[in-house]
């Protein structure tokens, strides 16, 4: 089936956070007054953004970034949640399969499965998985956006738009086919560098095997304070495609070889023994 | 009744079962990440609680034994990292002797052959990459920078395999190779009762039996 994507443009968002209202309704999260008891802090650090953070249950929140340049002051949004990457660093180390690729080619979540182990935490390039967990215990479970496809809730399987993109008003998040939006972005992008925004970016056409949301950027990422060519850690890589099958390897191999030794050394010990002397 | 010699006291063999029976539990829920079809066996984390009460075993066990068999613990420690010319020939005799039932060649041994010296410092340097990766991937969850939590994991899981594939020979040439049956007569016996047959001590561990038997005619 043809991807489907979320794509937002920031020159059309005015922040109205809409769809941080939409997400939680939708997948009824309810707020936590985010105090110290719940592990999140109430930290105010000088942004106008709110909540803080994400959590887990804020799995949508509007990004603002405050850029100087020429003497004048821009306030730059971003729509922060779950990129829904092609190349996932969560699915490649979810060890439960709870993250998994949905037909749609969105980064699906089954929660009832989670172990609450957090290396899709660890493993995020994007810094957007969230883990309640109890530090004694260890008992624990990740949340983020599943660009509501979430069980109960799903959204795209009774076709609808995802709720965050239902509620935009300025028509400034789009869902529709993948290869579409990517036209449509580029298109937006190419308009905006006739505008002399000559560093307009269309991020996630390139980014980690095409991210299925994308932003339509008037400037670098870096500006955004967005990853510049974010990548699957080295840590992922060497653990996942290296130390894993080696370990599946030499386990196999271990008990292979056990096993071939018992044979052989039952026989050597048996014609060894004096003849009658048979045990066992 | 048939000689005996004394191989392991027993608050060595307490420590060995306790902390034997830490390590299964914390080598089967370590294995449910390992292994992805038994990963619905980590679902809502109760894998995690036992391997946490289990870890906590695994640490308090050998700091209770320490301070109170201090002399043998130091043995031990030292035990483990002298390597020699014996090991070389052991390590060229083992095969002939653990497939072919061949015990000719083998050099003689001290209180640890060159097998279980092996296991033995793996158990001391992997027990404390264990300690040390897993207690921090305890106490600083989600705090640490996430490359770090990543790192540990590896780590975690390199002594994992390392000690896991370790631990099947362990237990395989400890009760089931034909070699070390009946088990009465062989390694088993030295950690279930603390005590070998003086036969035993001097085919397998000739060394250590010389010691032994030349301390207690001191003592005499």
């Amino acid at each position: 089936m043809a991807d489907k994507a979320i794509l937002y443009d920031a020159t059309k968002c005015t922040a109205c956070r809409g769809c941080q209202v939409a997400c939680k309704q939708w997948n009824e999260n309810d707020e936590v007054i985010p105090v110290i008891e719940n592990g999140v802090l109430a930290k105010n650090w000088g942004s106008y953004e709110n909540p803080p953070d994400l959590s887990p249950t804020t799995w949508l929140k509007m990004r603002f970034t405050e850029v100087e340049a020429g003497g004048k002051v821009r306030w730059l949004f971003t729509r922060q949640a779950c990129m829904h990457c092609t190349d996932a660093g969560c699915v490649r180390v979810c060890p439960t399969g709870s993250l998994y690729h949905h037909e749609l080619g969105f980064v699906a979540y089954d929660k009832d499965t989670c172990s609450g182990c957090g290396y899709c935490v660890e493993a995020c390039p994007f810094n957007v998985p969230r883990l309640e967990h109890n530090v004694l215990t260890g008992i624990a479970k990740m949340d983020k956006c599943t660009l509501c496809t979430t069980p109960g809730l799903d959204r795209i399987a009774e076709g609808w738009e995802p709720a965050c993109v239902k509620t935009c008003p300025t028509g400034a998040l789009k869902y529709g086919d993948h290869t579409e939006l990517v036209t449509e972005g580029n298109k937006q992008v190419q308009a905006l560098r006739a505008n002399g925004h000559s560093n307009a970016y269309l991020y996630g056409d390139k980014e980690l095997g095409r991210l299925h949301v994308m932003y339509v950027l008037d400037d670098s990422p870096a500006v955004y304070g967005l990853p510049v060519a974010p990548r699957i850690s080295a840590a992922t890589i060497a653990w996942q495609d290296v130390i894993q099958p080696l370990g599946w390897a030499l386990g196999g191999l271990t008990i292979i070889g056990l096993g071939i030794n018992y044979l052989v050394a039952r026989e050597a010990k048996l014609t060894r023994e004096l003849p009658g002397k048979k045990e066992e | 009744m048939e000689q005996e010699v004394e191989r392991y006291r027993k608050p060595t063999r307490i420590l060995h079962w306790v902390h034997a029976g830490a390590f299964v539990i914390l080598f089967l829920t370590g294995l449910v990440l390992f292994i992805p079809q038994l990963g619905f066996l980590a679902e809502d984390s109760w894998t995690r609680v036992f391997h946490r009460i289990a870890s906590v075993i695994f640490i308090v066990a050998p700091l209770i034994y320490i301070p109170l068999n201090w002399k043998a613990t130091l043995r031990g420690i030292k035990n483990a990292f002298s390597w020699g010319g014996a090991d070389i020939g052991w390590l060229k005799a083992a095969p002939r002797y653990y497939f072919l039932a061949d015990e000719k060649g083998m050099p003689p041994q001290e209180h640890m052959n060159t097998g279980q010296k092996m296991w033995w410092s793996m158990v001391i340097v992997f027990g404390l990459i264990f300690v040390i990766t897993g207690l921090i991937m305890w106490a600083f969850k989600t705090v640490a920078p996430a490359a770090l939590l990543q790192w540990m994991v590896l780590i975690h899981d390199v002594a994992f395999i390392a000690t896991g594939c370790m631990l099947f020979v362990h237990i395989y040439l400890s009760v089931a190779h034909p070699l070390m049956r009946p088990l009465r007569t062989g390694a088993w016996n030295s950690m279930a009762r603390g005590k070998v047959s003086v036969e035993y001590a001097k085919s397998h561990h000739s060394k250590w039996y010389d010691e032994v038997s030349k301390s207690v005619e001191e003592k005499s």
